[in-house]
């Protein structure tokens, strides 16, 4: 079975190391959440395996199916099925969203290959409508003067039209009202199934009342410390963080 | 003076255009009115007169001057090859000019009354407009020599009149055509748009080979009471060209002009456009896109003049810069004394692509009045990485990437444009420059 | 006025800062040494003789004169008026003497007086760690705190800065701005007397400010003071100068040169309060040259005067120095503030911003020039500029003209300008509530700058809000 495998993962910025050791499978088909503190690196591990430059990835490796990405350029990254919501996605003034999603998965076809315009227009069509996009949207510029369940919905639209073999979502659920979080769950329930594996990245357990995980992983100052099943999520809702590190700590 | 030093005074004030060239164009010059020739001949005198820019002068700040030397230049022969078109837009005429004479004429549905012939004609049938109209407007903007030399220079051009309440909603095109090594054109165009008419004009400018010319183009607008003018220039010359090109706007009331320049050829390129607003309710939008690569350079002046009240201009001049190429931005708005309730906006954009381009941004300001909203920003940025990051993040490489942001970057100004056709074909062409750059 | 204005002002006023508001008086002094009227080598011979100045300086002197009628005026891209000046008519020298007093009770009566008008000695009390008074020429009065200068602070004058400090003095001298920069810094480098001579040893960091006031008394005079600050490593100093003059019928001409230098990871904030009196030509030329992680400040308040022409610049010349300008510029009938900033990367990682606002009154006329200029193959360099106008009458004038070169794709530079006016609904509602027209137009321009006089040592903003109070006066009807 395809799996994304994070193996023994240090990642530091501005020579502060902030991912101390993080080894985790996600097999596809399997929707992994990571819950923990702010600033406790959850952010840093997803831009580290997409390849954000100002994240350097010192020791371990991730590997795609067996295949370590880490020496990757980071569209490399994306065609090997690697896809990022990001938590605050860039806007890009004068690329409308149509031409945007045309040269992605362009950059995915072989070489002389050309796409076909009117598949690629209904399937967008069908996905926008899924997701409640307005289909005015596809003329707008990528992210530009959105709100942000727009932008959010805009992340699945692309995870969607994309079909990546794991998604690390950050904080899709941020900024999301009770609606908007609804339509985004909804987007993401449609797109799991065999072929897809996803690792939520979440400070709430809202978001996993919508996007039931099956595994549930704790990180805590760069290191997963405990892992569980979905009640693990609750348990954290109604105890906080504190007695997690502290168990940590006694251990 | 020894004779040697003073043949060489001449030659680099006047170049290769002589007395005895300027007498042997007037000599070609077949059945042109006097009021024509004496025009000419002033206009000579003037550019014979005037010095070459030296580096003192405020208006030629930044400018490489020994690139502008006028030596080696002869005006172009007829019967070069004719220039094809450089935009794929379906035109309501079409005038071609080669070398400065007129190569084809074609209309397909001009509507009743307007008239878009050569220069040559309107001599002939629309005199009074032409002199009511032809560079009637002062050079304000330093290339008072240069544009001396284009009107004594000046073989033939495009006339364009738009009468009352007309309205033409295809464009008109003139293709103005250089060929030849050392070949000098003088293109230029004149739109005059009466009350309440509307028209959209294309100038063109092909190179037909890549050699060294020389190009000294204008073009005058006058949108009258109510009438809209939509301008579209494609500068396209030999990259080894050295480029002048003038542009005049005269805005009556309630008139609007949008006027948009591609420029993607020549060596060096100088363009002026000057915009007044002349009474209320005029709307000037003066806009650029520039992709300057090699070691070229483009150097941009501009004049916002608001000379009544309640007028308005707004001015976007982006630059994509890459090699070793160089920009210079110089723009001024004046807003005259009591021209209460002006509305004027600056900004010029480069987005810097090589650690050897540069960028020269003089944004300028000069208000006279108080009640005004007068804004203007410079900037000089790089893509931004994580523009650049979330793009690849998709899965789209490097180049692709970059080249999806050059043109979401020009896209704010080519978005202006109403005409969708206009707006591919701007953008068609640009593609192909970009892509004949990577090769 | 109704009661509680005043008593408003006299909340926000609690400390009685200098008071320069009140400079168009003059009394009489007789002057020992006098240049007598108009330049040549003979003047230069005159200045260097009364300072007994070694033969290096005088040679710098006359080569400096010389440069300065080699040089045309700038009237290619500044004002014409500059041609008003009438360079043969001027005094260059005049003083009582070369050594200024330590103590107040020393400085002659009639020159003590005029400092004592301005609330200079008093002000020395409350807060400042030294002061330098020139009158004319020279400095009247100098001192420094004794615990400031145990920690090795130098403050004294340029004449005696050049008698006690030769060697420190002339290793920096001239160094940040050359003799040929511009016309008046040839002139001043050639006529140049008084001005301060700051030197804060490695590590100081001068708790209080250091204060200069510099006095025009004389008719038909040119003052000229060379200032000269170092900051050794890792110190840091604040400099305040203010200046003003009588109001006199015929020209009088204001010519420094201020030269900073901060070394390695030094601060020096330099801050700029003038009022000179409408008959005066402010051509001043200032610039800072910032060492790696270094940084300069000058905040430049610029209020009366015929003509100021004046743009502090940083020459950012190590890895991540920092430069800032703060300017306020208040152009009234008949002034024309031609002010600004020029901004150098000469290195990595260099940082540049430039905070302008002017206030056109009457017929008043206030220009911004910049220069931002990031030459080829460095990284990581940002500028930000922002120029705010207001105009106050509907013919009032303003202008920008900045100039920006950046080269490589490794930089972000940023400029924005804007023009208002203040709003009549704005006056409408203030005076609804019981302040006259002028009052209102008082506090919208006093609001317009508030932002960066916040910046000021409380005694200086509180100081500019009354000089602009003043200004403001008559403005409106």
């Amino acid at each position: 079975m395809p799996s994304l495998d994070i193996k023994n993962l240090h990642v530091s910025t501005d020579g502060r190391e902030i991912v101390r050791g993080v080894s985790l499978t996600i097999n596809s088909g399997e929707v992994h959440a990571i819950m923990g503190p702010n600033g406790t690196g959850k952010s840093t591990m997803a831009k580290a395996i997409a390849g954000h430059p100002d994240y350097a990835i010192t020791e371990g490796d991730v590997l795609v199916d067996g295949k370590s990405i880490i020496g990757m350029e980071p569209d490399e990254r994306a065609r090997e099925g690697i896809f990022l919501a990001f938590q605050y996605p860039s806007e890009i003034p004068g690329v409308s969203i149509a031409n945007f999603l045309r040269a992605a998965i362009q950059a995915r076809m072989a070489e002389g290959e050309e796409i076909d315009a009117s598949g690629y227009y209904k399937r967008l069509y069908q996905k926008m409508d899924l997701l409640k996009i307005d289909r005015t949207f596809t003329s707008r510029a990528l992210n530009d003067g959105f709100s942000g369940g727009e932008k959010k919905r805009t992340e699945i639209l692309q995870m969607a039209m994309l079909e990546p073999r794991f998604a690390l979502m950050d904080e899709t659920d941020s900024g999301l009202d009770i609606d908007a979080l609804r339509i985004v769950s909804d987007g993401v329930n449609q797109l799991r199934g065999p072929n897809l594996g996803i690792l939520l990245i979440t400070h709430y357990q809202r978001l996993l009342s919508y996007i039931v995980p099956d595994h549930v992983h704790v990180m805590i100052d760069g290191r997963i410390v405990k892992s569980g099943d979905k009640s693990l999520a609750l348990e954290l809702e109604s105890r906080g963080y504190d007695w997690v590190k502290q168990e940590f700590a006694n251990a | 003076m020894p004779a040697t030093e003073q043949a060489k005074a001449l030659s680099d004030t006047v170049g290769d255009f002589t007395q005895e060239a300027f007498d042997a164009h007037l000599a070609a010059l077949e059945a042109a009115p006097g009021w024509w020739v004496d025009r000419k001949k002033a206009a000579y005198a003037r550019f014979a007169s005037l010095p070459m820019p030296v580096r003192t002068d405020e208006k030629w700040r930044f400018s490489t001057l020994s690139g502008l030397g006028l030596a080696g230049f002869a005006p172009g022969l007829e019967g070069g090859t004719a220039a094809g078109r450089a935009l794929d837009v379906p035109a309501a005429a079409t005038l071609v000019f080669n070398n400065g004479a007129l190569a084809s004429a074609t209309s397909t549905g001009l509507p009743e009354g307007v008239i878009a012939v050569p220069l040559s004609e309107a001599l002939v049938h629309h005199a009074d407009l032409l002199r009511e109209h032809f560079m009637a407007q002062p050079q304000r903007l330093g290339s008072g020599k240069f544009a001396a030399l284009h009107e004594a220079f000046l073989r033939d051009g495009a006339f364009i009149h738009v009468p009352r309440g007309v309205q033409v909603e295809r464009p008109i095109v003139v293709v103005h055509g250089a060929s030849g090594a050392g070949a000098a054109v003088f293109p230029h165009t004149l739109v005059v748009a009466g009350e309440n008419s509307r028209v959209t004009v294309v100038d063109e400018f092909v190179s037909t080979d890549e050699g060294r010319q020389l190009a000294c183009g204008a073009n005058d607008l006058y949108a009258g009471h109510g009438a809209s003018i939509t301008y579209v220039a494609a500068q396209c010359w030999s990259s080894e060209a050295l480029s002048f090109q003038f542009n005049s706007t005269v805005v009556r009331r309630d008139a609007r002009v949008q006027s948009l320049n591609l420029h993607l050829g020549a060596r060096q390129a100088r363009h002026e456009s000057l915009s007044q607003l002349q009474a209320p309710g005029g709307l000037s939008e003066m806009l650029a896109v520039t992709v300057a690569n090699g070691s070229h350079e483009y150097d941009q002046r501009t004049l916002q003049v608001h000379q009544a009240p309640n007028t308005k201009s707004d001015l976007l001049y982006k630059n994509a810069l890459l090699d070793k190429a160089r920009t210079i931005f110089s723009g001024l708005i004046i807003v005259d004394p009591d021209a209460q309730k002006t509305d004027a906006y600056q900004s010029n954009r480069n987005l810097m692509l090589s650690d050897d381009a540069e960028s020269n941004s003089l944004p300028g300001l000069e208000i006279q009045a108080n009640d005004v909203r007068c804004t203007h920003g410079a900037t000089s940025a790089r893509i931004d990485p994580e523009q650049e990051f979330y793009l690849r993040s998709r899965g789209i490489p490097p180049d692709k990437a970059n080249e999806l942001l050059i043109f979401g970057f020009f896209e704010e100004v080519l978005n202006r444009l109403g005409d969708e056709a206009l707006h591919d074909a701007l953008r068609g062409l640009i593609r192909r420059r970009l892509e004949t750059r990577r090769g | 006025m109704p009661d509680d204005i005043q008593t408003l002002e006299t909340v926000e006023n609690p400390v009685s800062g200098i008071d320069q508001s009140s400079g168009n008086f003059k009394y009489d002094v007789t002057y020992d040494f006098d240049a007598g009227t108009g330049l040549s080598e003979r003047t230069v011979d005159y200045i260097s003789g009364v300072k007994k100045e070694e033969k290096w300086l005088y040679d710098f002197r006359q080569n400096a004169l010389k440069t300065f009628f080699s040089k045309p005026l700038p009237t290619h891209w500044a004002s014409r008026d500059l041609e008003n000046i009438n360079f043969d008519k001027i005094r260059y020298y005049l003083s009582q003497g070369t050594k200024p007093k330590r103590t107040w009770d020393e400085v002659p009566a009639d020159i003590k007086k005029t400092f004592e008008r301005l609330g200079i000695p008093e002000q020395e009390r409350k807060f400042l760690a030294g002061v330098e008074a020139q009158f004319d020429s020279e400095a009247a009065y100098s001192n420094i705190k004794d615990a400031v200068a145990k920690q090795g602070v130098i403050f004294v004058n340029s004449t005696e800065g050049l008698r006690e400090h030769p060697d420190l003095f002339r290793r920096f001298f001239g160094k940040v701005i050359p003799t040929g920069d511009n016309k008046f810094s040839a002139l001043n480098s050639a006529v140049f007397s008084g001005g301060s001579f700051i030197y804060v040893p490695p590590g100081v960091k001068v708790s209080h400010p250091l204060q200069a006031y510099f006095r025009i008394n004389a008719e038909n005079f040119g003052q000229f003071e060379r200032t000269l600050i170092i900051c050794d490593e890792g110190s840091e100093v604040t400099y305040m100068e203010g200046c003003t003059a009588p109001k006199f019928s015929t020209a009088t001409l204001h010519s420094a040169v201020v030269e900073l230098v901060a070394l390695k990871g030094a601060k020096i904030q330099y801050i700029t309060v003038q009022n000179w009196s409408p008959n005066v030509f402010n051509l001043v030329t200032k610039r800072g040259l910032a060492h790696e992680e270094a940084e300069i400040k000058w905040i430049d308040c610029n209020i009366g005067s015929r003509l100021t022409m004046k743009y502090p610049g940083v020459v950012l010349k190590g890895r991540k120095a920092r430069g800032e300008v703060i300017s306020i510029a208040l152009a009234n009938d008949g002034q024309h503030q031609d002010t600004g900033a020029k901004m150098v990367h000469a290195a990595d990682e260099t940082t540049s911003t430039v905070v302008s606002k002017s206030i056109s009154v009457g017929q008043g006329r206030a220009t911004y020039r910049g220069v931002v200029h990031i030459p080829r193959h460095l990284k990581g360099c940002k500028n930000n500029t922002e120029c705010d106008a207001l105009l106050i009458n509907t013919n009032s004038r303003t202008d920008t003209y900045p100039a920006i070169t950046v080269r490589g794709d490794r930089h972000a530079v940023q400029h924005e300008a804007s023009v208002s006016k203040v709003s009549a609904e704005q006056i409408f509602y203030m005076q609804q509530r019981g302040l006259t027209e002028g009052q209102a137009m008082s506090l919208s321009v006093n609001g317009f700058i508030n932002d960066l006089a916040r910046q000021f040592p409380m005694e200086y903003s509180v100081e500019l809000k009354r000089l602009i109070d003043l200004e403001m006066e008559g403005s409106v009807g």
